[in-house]
């Protein structure tokens, strides 16, 4: 079960039942409730606009032929396409050479964000938004980044520990006090 | 009682690196194992850290999609409806045209079959028919054969001044027979023989006439058939009106210029 049910939630459970019979409308309203949220992580996983955009037209794609998959009690649907999300990107990632994997530079694509109008949803993705970054900054500097790498690059405790230069124990200690931290404090 | 008994303070610690895909080799082998046994209190826990980890991955910056996008994927799911945006389906003419190709080359391969079936089966009846012409060929060509010395044989016997002269078996053949038709006018004979043994290999019969001075004359070797019959066509009878005598005898292959060998028919 979704641990942090919410209004956005409940909005989006109805929306996804629509998608599985087959409602178009439906998926453009969680296309643009989700699209920004899923472009960001595509493209802060990838570091390509164009391949951010082709990932997240195979990922609402996924969305509109897998929607009646989608279990309510594993994840919220957000969570859900954002996982989805996740997992295509780093296949992507992984198939490519690490050497090119940041040809476009994040500061270079700051015109592409754009500001979104802030409706009922939209506020409460703000301050969802706020409240992670909130939780992540309490943690140490090395504790986020070995949690970002894994989460955002795809690595394990060794490859972490090998991209760091950082012995392995310390690498897999950083990562369970960061995550619990970052739990006691979502939870909280 | 909701946790397996082996579920341990180690698996608490494993957990959170498990749902962030950070475990490998020997950890993530041991947490597998662990979540196969279908462990509750793991099952309670994942969850929990996914929505952490949800959480994560929306504390990214948004970034609005391309009008091109949205366009691309909504188009597809609405223009074109659930099932065809599935499978991406062709459009309806193309798939019309696909089926009829595949009809065609289906009746196409169909006719390929069924015209080298038919081909095969005219080429063997061909090869029957040609066997069985080349017979009749034969048949034929032995029937003008048989026709051609019927036609003489009647034509010498019937002809006026013909003259039958009937011989008899003896020594080893004592059961052939035979009768010999000379034609006077055309100084031509025909003899046939029947109810002659086959001989072995190095003889052969050698047909005879006696002139009229009592001296044999040679007119022809020959061999019988199955049947122990044959017929011997003699051109030129010298004397014919003197002969006494008609015989035949055995004798080496190739014929001798005086008999030498036992008498088997004789006049």
């Amino acid at each position: 079960m979704d641990p942090r049910p919410t209004h956005e939630t409940d909005l989006m459970s109805d929306l996804m039942k629509r998608i599985g019979a087959g409602d178009s409308d439906a998926l453009a309203e969680v296309f643009d409730a989700c699209s920004p949220l899923v472009l960001g992580l595509l493209f802060r996983i990838l570091g390509r606009r164009s391949e951010a955009e082709e990932i997240l037209q195979e990922v609402f794609l996924q969305v509109w032929i897998q929607a009646e998959r989608y279990d309510p009690e594993r994840a919220s649907p957000r969570g859900w396409i954002l996982m989805l999300a996740r997992s295509r990107a780093l296949d992507r990632l992984r198939r490519r050479e690490s050497s090119r994997r940041r040809e476009e530079e994040v500061a270079g694509q700051a015109g592409l964000l754009a500001v979104h109008p802030l409706g009922t949803e939209r506020l409460e993705a703000v301050e969802r938004r706020s409240r992670i970054t909130s939780a992540l900054s309490l943690l140490s500097a090395d504790q986020r980044h070995c949690i970002e790498l894994a989460f955002f690059e795809g690595l394990t405790h060794t490859q972490i520990a090998e991209r760091l230069q950082a012995p392995l124990g310390t690498v897999k200690s950083r990562i369970l006090l960061g995550m619990n931290k970052l739990r006691q404090t979502l939870s909280a | 009682m909701d946790a397996p008994r082996d579920h341990s303070a180690r698996h608490d610690e494993l957990l959170p690196a498990y749902a962030l895909g950070a475990l490998d080799g020997d950890e993530l082998r041991e947490m597998e194992e662990h979540l196969a046994t279908g462990c509750a209190a793991c099952r309670r826990q994942i969850p929990l850290w996914q929505g952490d980890l949800e959480e994560l991955a929306a504390s990214v910056e948004p970034v609005e999609p391309s009008a091109v996008t949205r366009q691309r994927i909504l188009k597809l799911a609405g223009k074109n409806g659930k099932e065809t945006a599935r499978v991406q389906a062709p459009p309806r003419w193309l798939a019309l045209a696909a089926a009829l190709l595949l009809t065609v080359a289906v009746w196409a391969v169909w006719q390929q079959a069924r015209l080298r079936t038919e081909a095969e089966s005219l080429r063997a009846e061909r090869a029957r028919l040609v066997e069985q012409v080349t017979a009749l060929d034969r048949r034929l060509a032995q029937a003008q054969g048989d026709n051609e010395r019927l036609a003489e044989t009647l034509s010498l016997i019937t002809a006026p001044g013909a003259k039958a002269i009937q011989l008899a078996g003896l020594g080893s053949s004592p059961g052939a027979v035979g009768h010999t038709f000379i034609n006077y006018s055309q100084k031509k004979a025909i003899v046939y023989a029947f109810g002659l043994a086959a001989l072995p290999a190095g003889k052969t019969y050698e047909l005879w006439w006696i002139d009229a001075g009592g001296h044999p004359v040679p007119a022809g070797t020959f061999d019988v058939d199955e049947n122990g019959s044959a017929r011997v066509l003699v051109d030129k009878v010298e004397g014919a009106e003197g002969i006494k005598v008609w015989a035949v005898t055995t004798e080496p292959a190739g014929g001798v210029p005086q008999p030498t060998g036992e008498t088997v028919l004789k006049s």
